[in-house]
């Protein structure tokens, strides 16, 4: 216990030490929220809209273009259709020649249709903008709706991409950090040289495991921190249960990252194999977008990925208020990750 | 006194390669025995046998009354090894490194002690990657000694260093002789083995082809009516170097 202690001490020491490692584990998940923060995605984005107007008549044009939601350009209809094709418009309204604000021509309108909910809500909003023009020209009196505000929680993006950015942490330190680590270990003989002193191998994984576990906590915590204090993170959860499903997480991970550095001599072995497990993880499990984007199979087999089993679980917590009971499905899945992992942990790695 | 190392008829092989053949010999306490052999003679593989590094093919090694094969373990908290390549943490100072390997032996040790020991004194605070080739490998028979072993064995200490800090070494091992430890050193260099073994085995091609001190390994030959071709000069190139660049105890700081 005492050597446990001992070596626990001086991994951390040297973590800390180690200016890139900080870097890595630190400050650079603090800088992609940085930069992150400074992406803003509200709402859809406007509908843009090609007008191309042959009557003489602007009144349809100027209620148009009162309505936030729509970006109008105006433009012949060779154009405008040309835009179109290209995608670079949802619709285009051409208004006829023989146009009136009270008359009954019909009006067409070209919809892109490889955005159909765009189109369907530029059709709507279009629809009611002339039904609108027509009341007023003919000051039918209606019943109006009255907006009340209800104070919501406005989630952003940042309350989104930081509990990713936390679990893509996690993931990068666990693997990345053991699994290059045990390499150099080995590749420079340190290995070899514990091996002839009397310390049981087990003393030392399980002393490299709390001290990488101890970095952790620290990294969940100063993400947390620095989301409250610089980032304005509406952060609803307990951190203890963060912890908890983090540290899981870090289990699954650092068994990953033994489980390659067993199978590898070098660097440049374990470089592609830890990029192979760790890319399509940071693409595909929900870290920078939500999986709801990704078509029907690729959203299932996703879905079992650690990595948003972790990342799903932190921002459940964080954001949503969620107990580790409310997240059950998070725990188990990474209780059976970690099970899984570590069994192939202790098969594949090797002291030398 | 029986012998704190006995080897006997150990043989390791790898595929076709006999590493070590049949090799017999024993270690008396106090003494530094040195086995010498050009590179690939089987020193190595030998010495790790030893260290309970490789597993043996066949035959046995007892030391201080332990079997090697038997008590690993035990064997382990008996011997301190200097590696031939090996290296030591990032990022801990010496004295933090030194105090890590006493609690793999369950010991609190004086670092300043031991680094007083190999000269390191004033390096206490470096880290081991800023420290020269002969202060490394110093250091390493500093990390060696940690846990006050009954025999010292170091792999090739003295490759890759220039004169200066071979000496300088050659006396830090001479001054752990003075006190009573046992050594087990290999080296490919003649001169090392004459300056600080008192009995040598020397081994070629996975044998031992020769077994006693320099000394009497000189006399058998001149014996045989041996002539050096050439006269030995009174000073060699190496000599003048030494004598120019301020001897060996200029140390390399």
């Amino acid at each position: 216990m005492r050597l446990i202690n001992a070596m626990t001490i001086a991994s951390f020491k040297m973590f800390v030490r180690q200016k890139e490692a900080i870097l890595w584990t630190i400050l650079l998940p603090l800088f992609m929220v940085f930069l992150f923060s400074f992406v803003s995605f509200d709402g859809m984005g406007s509908i843009s809209l090609g007008v191309v107007n042959y009557s003489g008549d602007t009144t349809l044009v100027s209620f148009l273009k009162n309505i936030e939601a729509l970006k109008i350009t105006e433009d012949t209809e060779e154009n405008q259709l040309a835009r179109l094709r290209d995608g670079d418009r949802s619709l285009v309204l051409v208004i006829p020649a023989t146009f009136t604000s009270s008359g009954s021509d019909s009006l067409t309108l070209y919809v892109n249709s490889e955005r159909p909910q765009e189109a369907q809500a530029g059709r709507v909003i279009i629809q009611r903008a002339v039904d609108e023009m027509v009341f007023q020209q003919h000051h039918i009196p209606r019943p109006t709706l009255r907006e009340e505000s209800v104070n919501s929680r406005n989630l952003t993006y940042i309350d989104f991409i930081l509990p990713g950015i936390i679990a893509m942490s996690i993931m990068n330190s666990g693997i990345f950090g053991v699994a290059f680590g045990f390499v150099v270990l080995k590749k420079r003989g340190i290995l070899r040289r514990l091996l002839v002193t009397p310390i049981n191998p087990r003393d030392f994984i399980i002393s490299q495991v709390v001290s990488r576990l101890i970095i952790l906590i620290l990294q969940v915590v100063i993400m947390v921190g620095a989301g409250l204090l610089l980032f304005d993170l509406h952060f609803v959860g307990s951190l203890l249960d963060m912890l908890v499903i983090g540290i899981l997480g870090g289990i699954v991970f650092l068994a990953i990252g033994f489980a390659l550095s067993g199978s590898s001599k070098s660097e440049d072995q374990v470089a592609p194999l830890a990029n192979i497990v760790t890319l399509p993880m940071l693409f595909l499990s929900g870290v920078f977008f939500s999986r709801s984007a990704l078509p029907g199979i690729a959203h299932t087999i996703t879905g079992f990925f650690p990595l948003t089993y972790l990342a799903d679980g932190l921002r459940n917590i964080a954001i949503e208020g969620a107990t580790l009971a409310d997240a059950w499905v998070q725990v188990l899945g990474l209780v059976v990750w970690s099970i899984i992992t570590v069994t192939l942990a202790i098969k594949a790695f090797r002291w030398e | 006194m029986t012998p704190v190392l006995e080897v006997n008829n150990l043989s390791k092989r790898y595929g076709d390669l006999v590493a070590v053949n049949a090799v017999s010999f024993p270690v008396n306490r106090q003494e530094v025995f040195g086995i010498l052999g050009p590179n690939g003679a089987g020193k190595t593989t030998t010495l790790e046998m030893i260290e309970t590094l490789r597993p043996l093919d066949s035959g046995s090694i007892t030391l201080d009354g332990m079997d090697v094969t038997k008590q690993p373990q035990k064997v382990k908290q008996r011997i301190g090894v200097q590696l031939q390549s090996s290296s030591f943490f990032d990022k801990l100072s010496l004295t933090e490194l030194l105090k890590l390997f006493g609690e793999m032996y369950g010991r609190q040790i004086d670092p300043l002690a031991l680094l007083n020991e190999v000269e390191l004194k004033e390096k206490a605070k470096s880290y081991v990657a800023d420290l020269s080739g002969g202060q490394k490998q110093r250091f390493s028979i500093a990390a060696a000694l940690v846990n006050d072993p009954v025999i010292l064995f170091l792999d090739e200490p003295t490759t890759g260093l220039d004169p200066q800090a071979r000496r300088h070494l050659w006396g830090v091992i001479k001054r752990i002789r003075s006190e009573g430890k046992t050594i087990v050193l290999t080296t490919h260099y003649m001169e090392e083995a004459e300056e600080l073994c008192d009995r040598v085995a020397i081994m070629d091609s996975g044998k031992i082809i020769a077994n006693a001190p320099p000394q009497e390994l000189i006399r058998k030959l001149l014996g045989k009516g041996f002539k050096k071709e050439r006269v030995e000069r009174l000073a060699s190139l190496e000599d003048v170097f030494l004598d120019l660049t301020g001897h060996s105890l200029r140390a390399e700081q």
